[in-house]
């Protein structure tokens, strides 16, 4: 790493500084090195590299932080191991927190202790995002959703006859002339995002709710000004534009009138804007923030769609998202979906809140650089997935599918890969 | 004068407070190392949360619960169940911690122990040293540990041993050594990482609060 200059040095430190709050105060003082947790991280459970334990992390922002703003670190820096912020220790900090970390919690739930090692990692990025050192890969993902309002650069106009086309596919199928996926609709019932994944690679997903949508009769709209529900910033660690993406869409609610925003399956998506956005934006929200897995979930206990489980004859398994379960404490409703919606259902080992990473969380898909690396952390999941016997994987993630899809060739699984919606989707009995 | 002492005696009592000099270093130093927590505790308070604005899953209360209880339980936790002899081992030591910390005020206010009590304490307190001498070693010999480790752990882990093992010389032998090593550890444990004894709980608590809020925590089963 070059030399860093002093005004980029403060930089960083002042964010170590700003974040100085009751959560990072205790996980930086708790840490006691056991090293128990390395056997919870992907990375050093698949590489056996030492220098990919948690607490190694967890040493490293302490030992900065320490070495200027605690009297130990100040006056014996080499009792406590503090080091100065640095070329040397910012090299350290890119290659371990935007490389070798896909923020999925996983070790703040095994820590002997509780150190919230994520949250520690998180401002590690914000750190290194306040100084400009964010990879670039990564800050390309965040220009493009705030120069062309989403993550893949596509054009409203492109975006507009995409829907047009699936729209015509939906009269088609459901044989119905007034079915219709509307845009821009005010007063609605429900504002629905989408990952831009999905108009770009895999429209069968937005085919899918808007069939579900069509039979819940449901009023609902979107956004072709702001419809997409991920927030890459919330990876880089750029506080001021992740507040940005955020205001857009909830500008976009307010625009619309919309009762309750609807996210798409993106489990950072639902992270970022239930839960961090509205301290990004420091206000409450005044209208409901619910993923499509719960609506879906309502939608079926309600009556309010028919679904028949005996359509769907394969062995199904489920990838629990990192963001959507540990961060976002939605475990039930993606089960109780499967259980009415496939008979032949087969929980991985661990699951749920004990879930492993795809090894796409944390911005992975986007840092071509370490592509690698995820590639070799995948093969865990690979694993899990081949002895589970499957033949369908269903993940309510589009970044989860994104790398299953991935892993699927690489390690060749031979399993088909779908969202909850393309499952419920193909269960839909329409009356 | 009736109420004052003669001065033979404050020169007596003055000759006793300096021949047990060691037990006024330790006393000196259970209220620095007394201060020193409480500038951590006040830290943590001043620190304290700051306002979430996301609507809550409303389940904080229970997941504070849960955090200090079965998300503790040993079967949950892979830093455990994968770890099995460390698990153990740890769990002795600080237990002997514990009992050697009592036992510091048991001696430092004479209270009299009886002698049944003493072996059980002698025995226990031998596995414990054992526990840490093994802990130590592991850290010295392993490779992962060697990577996080850092001078402050070694000092904490010797300063912790080294106090059992007086602990346990002076239930049987009176010996002042057993004042300094305690009055070290005192001294130390706000400054080094011996002072997770205080943010354990906090960090505990800080995790619950965010598994709590949104609904992660406490599981439900299904």
């Amino acid at each position: 790493m070059e030399h860093l200059s002093t005004h980029t040095i403060e930089k960083g430190l002042e964010i170590l500084r700003k974040f100085d709050d009751g959560r990072f105060l205790t996980s930086i003082n708790s840490c006691v090195h056991c090293g128990l947790c390395a056997d919870s991280c992907m990375y050093y459970v698949s590489m056996k590299e030492n220098a990919f334990i948690p607490a190694k992390k967890v040493a490293l922002i302490e030992s900065i932080y320490k070495r200027y703003y605690t009297f130990t670190g100040r006056t014996f820096p080499k009792l406590i191991h503090a080091k100065e912020l640095n070329g040397e220790t910012t090299a350290e900090l890119i290659d371990l927190f935007y490389g070798a970390c896909t923020l999925c919690g996983r070790c703040n739930i095994h820590c002997a202790i509780g150190v919230d090692i994520a949250y520690l990692v998180s401002i590690g990025r914000a750190m290194l995002a306040e100084m400009g050192l964010t990879p670039p890969t990564l800050q390309s993902t965040v220009d493009a959703a705030l120069t062309s309002g989403n993550n893949m650069r596509i054009a409203t106009d492109d975006f507009v006859e995409t829907l047009k086309w699936l729209e015509e596919e939906l009269r088609d199928e459901v044989n119905d002339p007034d079915a219709s996926i509307p845009l821009n609709e005010k007063d609605r019932n429900l504002l629905y995002t989408l990952n831009p994944r999905e108009p770009k690679f895999f429209p069968l997903s937005i085919s899918a709710m808007a069939k579900i949508f069509y039979a819940a009769r449901e009023s609902w709209t979107i956004s072709t000004h702001m419809y997409d529900v991920t927030n890459y910033a919330f990876f880089t660690g750029n506080l001021n534009e992740a507040r940005i993406i955020a205001q857009r869409m909830l500008d976009e609610v307010k625009k619309l009138n919309c009762r309750e925003l609807i996210l798409a399956e993106c489990g950072h998506g639902e992270r970022a804007f239930r839960w961090e956005a509205p301290n990004y934006l420091q206000t409450n929200f005044d209208f409901p923030v619910r993923t499509s897995v719960e609506l879906l979930a309502q939608y079926i206990a309600s009556g309010r769609i028919k679904v028949d489980k005996t359509l769907m004859k394969e062995k199904v398994t489920l990838h629990d998202p990192c963001n959507l379960v540990r961060s976002g404490g939605i475990i039930q409703e993606q089960r109780y979906i499967l259980s009415k919606t496939v008979t032949d259902f087969v929980e991985m080992n661990p699951h749920g809140a004990d879930n492993l990473c795809c090894g796409g969380g944390g911005g992975q898909l986007s840092m071509s650089e370490y592509n690698e690396r995820r590639m070799k952390i995948g093969e865990l999941k690979a694993e899990q997935i081949k002895k589970t016997g499957a033949s369908v994987v269903v993940s309510p993630c589009h970044n989860c599918v994104d790398q299953l899809l991935q892993l699927n060739s690489y390690y060749k699984l031979r399993v088909k890969i779908k969202t909850l919606a393309e499952l419920v989707a193909e269960a839909l009995v329409l009356e | 004068m009736q109420g004052r002492r003669p001065a033979e005696t404050r020169w007596m009592c003055l000759i006793c407070l300096i021949m047990k000099w060691y037990l006024v270093i330790t006393y000196i130093s259970l209220v620095v190392c007394i201060a020193g927590c409480l500038y951590h505790v006040i830290q943590i308070i001043r620190h304290r949360k700051t306002r979430d604005f996301s609507k809550s899953a409303d389940t904080v209360g229970s997941a504070i619960t849960y955090s200090f209880t079965k998300a503790m339980n040993p079967a949950r936790k892979e830093s455990a169940y994968l770890h099995v002899p460390t698990y153990i081992a740890g769990m002795l030591y600080h237990l002997g911690t514990f009992l050697s910390a009592v036992l510091l005020f048991v001696f430092l206010f004479s209270i009299d122990l009886y002698r049944t009590i003493e072996l059980f304490i002698s025995v226990f307190l031998m596995v414990s040293i054992l526990c840490g001498t093994a802990i130590l070693v592991k850290r010295i010999f392993s490779k992962l540990l060697r990577e996080i480790t850092v001078i402050d752990d070694y000092i904490s882990n010797i300063l912790v041993t080294a106090f059992q093992v007086c602990t346990l010389v002076y239930i049987h032998f009176s010996l002042p050594v057993y004042y300094i090593a305690a009055s070290a550890l005192l001294l130390y444990i706000p400054f080094g990482k011996l002072r997770h004894a205080v943010y354990f709980f906090a960090a505990r608590y800080y995790l619950s609060l965010f598994y709590g809020h949104r609904g992660t925590w406490p599981p439900i089963k299904h």
